[in-house]
C-alpha cells in the first residue's frame, strides 16, 4: 500500500518536475555558463572569472546589493506582521462589511504600477499632500525631500512596498486561516482569553507554515525588487534606492548590453537568496515536521 | 485517469524538448533561420512586405504612417506595417533577438535614439545595412549624422530634431521687468537674473529640475561641443572644462531659489501647464506638451538654447534626444527597406512639410530647412524656422556608446557637488570610477 | 466595554487602511474621466471626459479589444493548467514524504530564485528551437502557448500548497485508502474539495500574475496580434506627449478582471468553512 502510494507520488510531481526543469534550469545553467563570458551584444568570449571579479570592485554594484539588504530586512517583517494582523482581523466572524475591507486591503496589488507610481509620486512630493497633511499635525516642521534624499527616498520605497504588497500576503493569511477549526476560538473565548494572546498562542503557530512560505516569498521577492525603483525613484538620488535586479536590467538593456556580467549579477542574488531560504527553511519547517 | 493521462502527455513532451534541446543545438538554429530567411525572400518577389517599430503614437507613429501612405503611391505592392512599442521595450526586444541571432518576429526598420545608436553599432556590427548609398551627411542637419556612423559609414536615416530651447512665459517676464529682446541669445548669468527678478517680483518659480535627471546638464555640455567621453571614446570627466561649467550652472540654478523640482515626467508636465513655473528649456517636442494648456494661449514664446559665458567655444544652440530610422539587414527586406527610407525620411522635403504641420516636426533633412509655420499659440512667432536655424548650429558631438552608463554613476557625482563638494575634485575622482565601470 | 472599543477601533483601523489601499485606485478612475492636460495638471474632481477616453482607447491602432482577449486567454488557461499540475505537485510533496522527495522539493525552491531577466536570453534561445518540432511547435515563439507553459508549473504554487497540506488532516488520507479510493480519487475527491480557501487563494494570485505578466510576454509575442494587456499600455506610455487620460481609461478597464477574480473568490475565505466539510 505505502509502496504504491510512493510511486503514485512521483506521478503527481512528474508533470511540475520536468516542466521546471526544461524552462527553468535549463536556461539557469545556460545563464551560468554565461557568467564567465565577456563582451558586449554577441561577441562573447570565455574569460574566466573575470566578472566574479569584477563585482569586488563595482561601486555600483555594492550600492545595490546594500539597497536591497536594507529593503529586505526593514520592509519585510513590517509587512508580514501588517497583513497577520490585518487578516487576523478580517478572519473574525462578527465583522461587518469583510468582504468590502477585504477586497479593499487586496486592490494595491492590482492597481497598476504606472498609475500608481503617479500617484505616489505627487502624494509625496515636497509641496504634496503628504508633507501638508505631516506639517499640519505638527508632526514635521519642514518638508520631508521624499524623493530626492537617499535616506526618505529609501523609505518611500519601503512604504510603496508594503502598501502594494501587504493585501498580497493577507490572501495567504487569510486562506490559511480556514484551516483553523472554529472550536479552538470558542473555547478560547470561555476561558476569557484576550485577542492578543488568541493571535499569539492559536493564530500564529497554526499559521507557521503558511508564515513561513510568505516570508520566503517577500524575501525573495524583495531581492528581485525591480518595479518600484525603477518606477517611483529610478534609482535615485544617485543610485540611493537602485536594487540589484534593477542594476541587471540596466546591464542587459540600458547600457551596453553585457549579458556575461549581468549574469554573474544574477548569480549572486541567487546565492543570497538560497542562503537565506535554507536558515528561513531550517528555522520554520523544524517544528512541523510530523 | 485523466489525471494519469494529462501528466503523461505532458511528461512526454517534455521529455522530448529535452532531447530535441540536446542533441540539435546548434545546426537547429541555423536551419530554422535559414527557413525562415529563405521564405521572407520568396515572398519579397511577388508582394513585399515591411515592418516599422517605434514609439509614441503622437508623434513617430504618425510620421512613419505617412511615410508609408507616400511610399505607397509608388510601390502599391509593398505593404508597410507600423508597430507601436514603448522605446524600453523595443531595445530589450532587439537586445535578446539579435544576441540569440533569431530575426523571426524582427522589423526591417526601428527608430533607435540618438544616445543608443553607437551602441547597438558596436554590439552588434553585422545587422545593420549600411546606408551610405541613400544618406550623405551634408543632407542633414551636421549634429544628426556625428552619432550615426562608425568608419565613415552611415547606418541611419536621421530624423526629428531633438533641438533645444528656452520656452517662457512672455506674460511674467514682461511683469517682472524684461521684454522678448531680453531673451534672445541669453547666457546662463543672465537667465538666471531674470528667474530671481521673476520670482521676487511675480513669486512664481522660475524653472523644474529633476536631479536624478541629467538632460539639462547634457544639453548645456553639447553646446559647447563636449560630451562624457571624447571623440575616440574615452572617458573625459576630469578635465572636462564644459562639464564642470555646466555642473556650476546647474548648482547655481539649484540655489537661486527659483526652481521647482520635480521627480516625473507627469510632475515636469503639469507644473508649466498649470502655470507655477514660468520657462522650460529643454527639446523642441515639449512643443506639444506646452501647446496643452489651452488657457495660456498666446502667453509663450520661444527662444535660443542660453549659452555658457566662461566656456569658450559655448553657443546659443544644443540638443536633447531625437531619434534616426535604422535597417536591419538580416530580417529579409532589406532591399526594399533601404529603398523605403531612401524615398521617404531620406530624401522627401514634401513629407517632412506635411509632418511639419501635421505632427509639429522639426525637420534635420536640409532639403526641408525652408520649412516655417506661424504659431498663433506663441503669438504668432515662427517657432519652426527659429527652431530650425538652431538646429543647424548645434555642436557635433559623438554620443559613443556608454552614455546612460556614465550618467547613472554621474548622479552621484552631481548629489556630492549639490552638497558642497568641490566640482573639480569629486569630477577627478569619478573619472576613475567611471572608466572602470564602463571597461568591458 | 473594554472589548468594544477594542472593536471601535479595529473598524476605524480597518477604514483608514481600506481608504488608503484604495486611494490610488479612485485617483485613477477619476482620471480616466479627465482629459489628458487635466490629469497632469493634478485633478481630483471627475469629469466628463470618460467616453471619449474610451473610444480614443478602442479607436487606437493598438488593438485594446484583441490584446484584452488574448490577456484573458492566456490568464484562465494558465490558471487552470496550473491548479492541476502544481497542485498535484504540491500535494505529493506535502503528504507523501520521504528523504528523496524533500531534496527534489528543495531543488525546485531553487527555481524561484533566479532573477527573471538573467534567464530571458537563454529561454529565448530555447524557445527558439519550437518552431520546427511537432507538438513543441504549439508553444513556440509568438503563440500564447509559449507565455502559458513557463506558468503552468511555478515553485511558487508548489510550494503554497505543500505548507496548506500540513492542515490537511492525514487520518483521513488512510480513510478514504481503507474505503477504497485510488490515490488519485483522494486528491480529486477529497483533497480539493476540502481545500477551497487554499484553491482560492491561488487561483486569485495566479490569474493576477498571469494578467500582469510583462517580460517574457514582450519577448516572446512577436506579433502585433497576440499581444498582451501590459504590452499595449506600456506602449501608449511611451511618448512625448502622452495622453494620460486614455492611458488611465486603459489601465482601469484593465484591472477590472483581476479585481472581480478576487471578489468572487474572497467568499471562500469563510472561517470554519473547512472544519465543516472535514466533518
Amino acid at each position: 500500500m505505502k509502496e504504491k502510494a510512493q510511486s503514485r507520488a512521483w506521478a503527481f510531481i512528474a508533470p511540475s518536475v520536468i516542466l521546471i526543469l526544461v524552462f527553468v534550469f535549463y536556461p539557469m545553467i545556460q545563464a551560468f555558463v554565461t557568467s564567465f563570458q565577456t563582451g558586449i551584444g554577441a561577441n562573447l568570449k570565455f574569460h574566466g572569472i573575470a566578472n566574479y571579479q569584477r563585482l569586488l570592485t563595482d561601486g555600483t554594484f555594492k550600492k545595490a546589493l546594500w539597497n536591497t539588504f536594507i529593503f529586505l530586512i526593514v520592509q519585510v517583517p513590517i509587512m508580514i506582521i501588517l497583513a497577520l494582523i490585518i487578516s487576523s482581523m478580517l478572519n473574525d466572524k462578527n465583522l461587518k462589511c469583510k468582504g468590502l475591507f477585504r477586497t479593499a486591503i487586496f486592490l494595491p496589488c492590482v492597481t497598476s504600477l504606472v498609475s500608481y507610481s503617479i500617484i505616489f509620486k505627487s502624494l509625496f512630493a515636497t509641496d504634496g499632500f503628504i508633507n501638508a497633511l505631516l506639517m499640519k499635525l505638527n508632526l514635521i516642521s519642514s518638508p520631508i525631500t521624499w524623493i530626492t534624499d537617499p535616506f526618505w527616498a529609501k523609505v518611500l520605497i519601503i512604504i510603496a512596498i508594503t502598501w502594494r504588497w501587504t493585501g498580497y500576503n493577507m490572501v495567504f493569511y487569510l486562506a490559511g486561516l480556514q484551516g483553523i477549526d472554529e472550536s479552538i476560538y470558542e473555547a478560547a473565548d470561555l476561558d476569557g482569553v484576550n485577542a492578543f494572546q488568541k493571535f499569539r498562542y492559536i493564530v500564529l503557530p497554526l499559521l507557521k507554515p503558511i508564515i513561513l512560505f510568505t516570508t520566503i516569498n517577500s524575501t525573495i521577492g524583495t531581492l528581485q525588487l525591480f518595479d518600484e525603483p525603477m518606477n517611483i525613484t529610478n534609482g535615485g538620488p544617485a543610485n540611493a534606492t537602485i536594487t540589484i535586479s534593477m542594476y541587471i536590467y540596466n546591464l542587459l538593456f540600458k547600457y551596453q548590453p553585457n549579458f556575461g556580467y549581468a549574469a554573474a549579477v544574477s548569480y549572486v542574488i541567487v546565492v543570497l537568496i538560497v542562503i537565506l531560504s535554507m536558515i528561513q527553511l531550517k528555522v520554520g519547517d523544524d517544528k512541523n515536521e510530523k | 485517469m485523466r489525471k494519469k493521462l494529462l501528466s503523461l502527455v505532458l511528461a512526454t513532451t517534455m521529455m522530448f524538448s529535452l532531447v530535441a534541446c540536446g542533441t540539435e543545438k546548434e545546426p537547429q538554429n541555423n536551419g530554422t533561420t535559414n527557413d525562415s530567411e529563405k521564405e521572407n525572400t520568396n515572398n519579397s518577389k511577388d508582394s513585399d512586405t515591411i515592418t516599422i517599430w517605434a514609439w509614441d503614437e503622437s508623434f513617430n507613429i504618425p510620421a512613419a504612417n505617412a511615410a508609408a501612405e507616400v511610399y505607397k503611391k509608388e510601390h502599391a505592392d509593398v505593404t508597410v506595417n507600423v508597430v507601436t512599442m514603448a522605446q524600453d521595450d523595443i531595445v530589450a526586444k532587439l537586445n535578446t533577438a539579435l544576441s540569440s541571432g533569431t530575426y523571426n518576429g524582427l522589423p526591417d526598420i526601428v527608430l533607435i535614439e540618438d544616445y543608443r545608436i553607437q551602441g547597438y553599432l558596436t554590439a552588434y556590427p553585422d545587422e545593420f545595412a549600411d546606408l551610405s548609398s541613400i544618406v550623405s551627411a551634408s543632407d542633414f542637419a551636421a549634429y544628426k549624422t556625428g552619432v550615426n556612423q562608425v568608419d565613415g559609414k552611415i547606418y541611419g536615416v536621421p530624423f526629428d530634431s531633438g533641438v533645444a530651447a528656452l520656452f517662457y512665459r512672455k506674460d511674467i517676464i514682461e511683469e517682472a521687468g524684461y521684454q522678448e529682446k531680453d531673451m534672445q541669445d541669453l547666457t546662463w548669468e543672465k537667465y538666471i537674473e531674470i528667474g530671481k527678478a521673476v520670482k521676487e517680483k511675480c513669486n512664481v518659480d522660475w524653472l523644474t529640475l529633476d536631479p536624478s535627471d541629467l538632460g539639462q546638464i547634457r544639453m548645456m555640455m553639447q553646446s559647447a561641443g563636449a560630451w562624457y567621453t571624447d571623440a575616440d571614446g574615452n572617458v573625459n570627466i576630469k578635465d572636462n572644462e564644459a562639464l564642470a561649467a555646466a555642473i556650476k550652472v546647474y548648482k547655481d540654478l539649484m540655489d537661486a531659489g527659483f526652481v521647482k523640482q520635480v521627480s516625473d515626467w507627469n510632475q515636469f508636465v503639469g507644473s508649466f501647464n498649470n502655470g507655477d513655473v514660468a520657462s522650460v528649456f529643454t527639446g523642441c517636442w515639449i512643443a506639444p506638451s506646452v501647446k496643452n494648456a489651452e488657457d495660456q494661449s498666446g502667453k509663450w514664446a520661444v527662444a535660443s538654447f542660453p549659452r555658457m559665458s566662461n566656456v569658450s567655444n559655448s553657443v546659443n544652440a544644443s540638443s536633447i534626444g531625437g531619434a534616426g530610422w535604422y535597417v536591419l539587414k538580416n530580417v529579409g527586406h532589406e532591399k526594399t527597406a533601404v529603398d523605403f527610407l531612401g524615398k521617404t525620411f531620406g530624401s522627401n522635403a514634401d513629407l517632412m512639410h506635411q509632418l511639419g504641420d501635421e505632427i509639429s516636426l522639426i525637420p534635420t533633412l536640409n532639403a526641408a530647412s525652408d520649412y516655417s509655420k506661424k504659431d498663433d499659440y506663441f503669438g504668432g512667432q515662427d517657432v519652426a524656422a527659429d527652431l530650425i536655424g538652431w538646429t543647424a548650429k548645434v555642436p557635433t558631438v559623438n554620443y559613443g556608446q556608454n552614455t546612460y552608463a556614465i550618467e547613472d554613476i554621474m548622479t552621484e557625482a552631481l548629489q556630492e557637488i549639490l552638497n558642497g563638494a568641490d566640482i573639480k575634485k569629486t569630477l577627478a575622482s569619478y573619472h576613475e570610477t567611471i572608466k572602470a565601470a564602463i571597461a568591458q | 466595554m473594554r472589548s468594544k472599543i477594542a472593536r471601535f477601533f479595529m473598524y476605524v483601523f480597518l477604514t483608514i487602511v481600506s481608504f488608503v489601499s484604495v486611494f490610488p485606485l479612485l485617483w485613477m478612475i477619476i482620471a480616466s474621466t479627465n482629459k489628458s492636460v487635466d490629469v497632469t495638471k493634478g485633478t481630483l474632481l471627475p469629469g466628463t471626459y470618460f467616453m471619449e477616453n474610451l473610444r480614443a482607447v478602442l479607436n487606437s491602432n493598438l488593438g485594446y479589444v484583441n490584446s484584452f482577449k488574448n490577456s484573458f486567454i492566456i490568464a484562465v488557461v494558465t490558471t487552470i493548467l496550473a491548479m492541476l499540475v502544481s497542485s498535484a505537485a504540491g500535494y505529493a510533496f506535502g503528504v507523501y514524504k520521504s528523504k528523496f522527495k524533500n531534496i527534489t522539493f528543495t531543488i525546485i525552491l531553487l527555481s524561484m530564485m533566479v532573477p527573471f531577466a538573467a534567464l530571458m536570453v537563454p529561454l529565448f534561445r530555447l524557445f527558439s528551437k519550437f518552431n520546427s518540432i511537432p507538438v513543441l511547435n504549439l508553444v513556440a515563439l509568438n503563440t500564447s502557448g509559449s507565455v502559458v507553459i513557463i506558468a503552468i508549473a511555478t515553485a511558487f504554487l508548489i510550494f503554497f500548497f505543500r505548507q496548506n497540506t500540513a492542515t490537511f488532516p492525514k487520518d483521513l488520507i488512510e480513510a478514504s485508502r481503507l474505503d477504497g479510493l485510488s490515490e488519485y480519487g483522494i486528491f480529486f475527491r477529497i483533497y480539493m474539495p476540502s481545500m477551497k480557501s487554499t484553491y482560492a487563494a491561488a487561483i486569485v494570485v495566479t490569474f493576477m500574475s498571469s494578467w500582469n505578466n510583462y517580460l517574457w510576454p514582450l519577448i516572446a509575442l512577436q506579433s502585433e496580434e497576440k499581444r498582451t494587456l501590459p504590452l499595449i499600455i506600456s506602449a501608449m506610455g511611451s511618448s512625448y506627449t502622452p495622453d494620460y487620460g486614455m492611458m488611465m481609461t486603459a489601465i482601469v478597464i484593465s484591472t477590472i478582471p483581476t479585481a472581480l477574480i478576487f471578489f468572487l473568490m474572497q467568499k471562500q475565505f469563510v472561517a470554519g468553512m473547512t472544519g465543516s466539510v472535514k466533518g
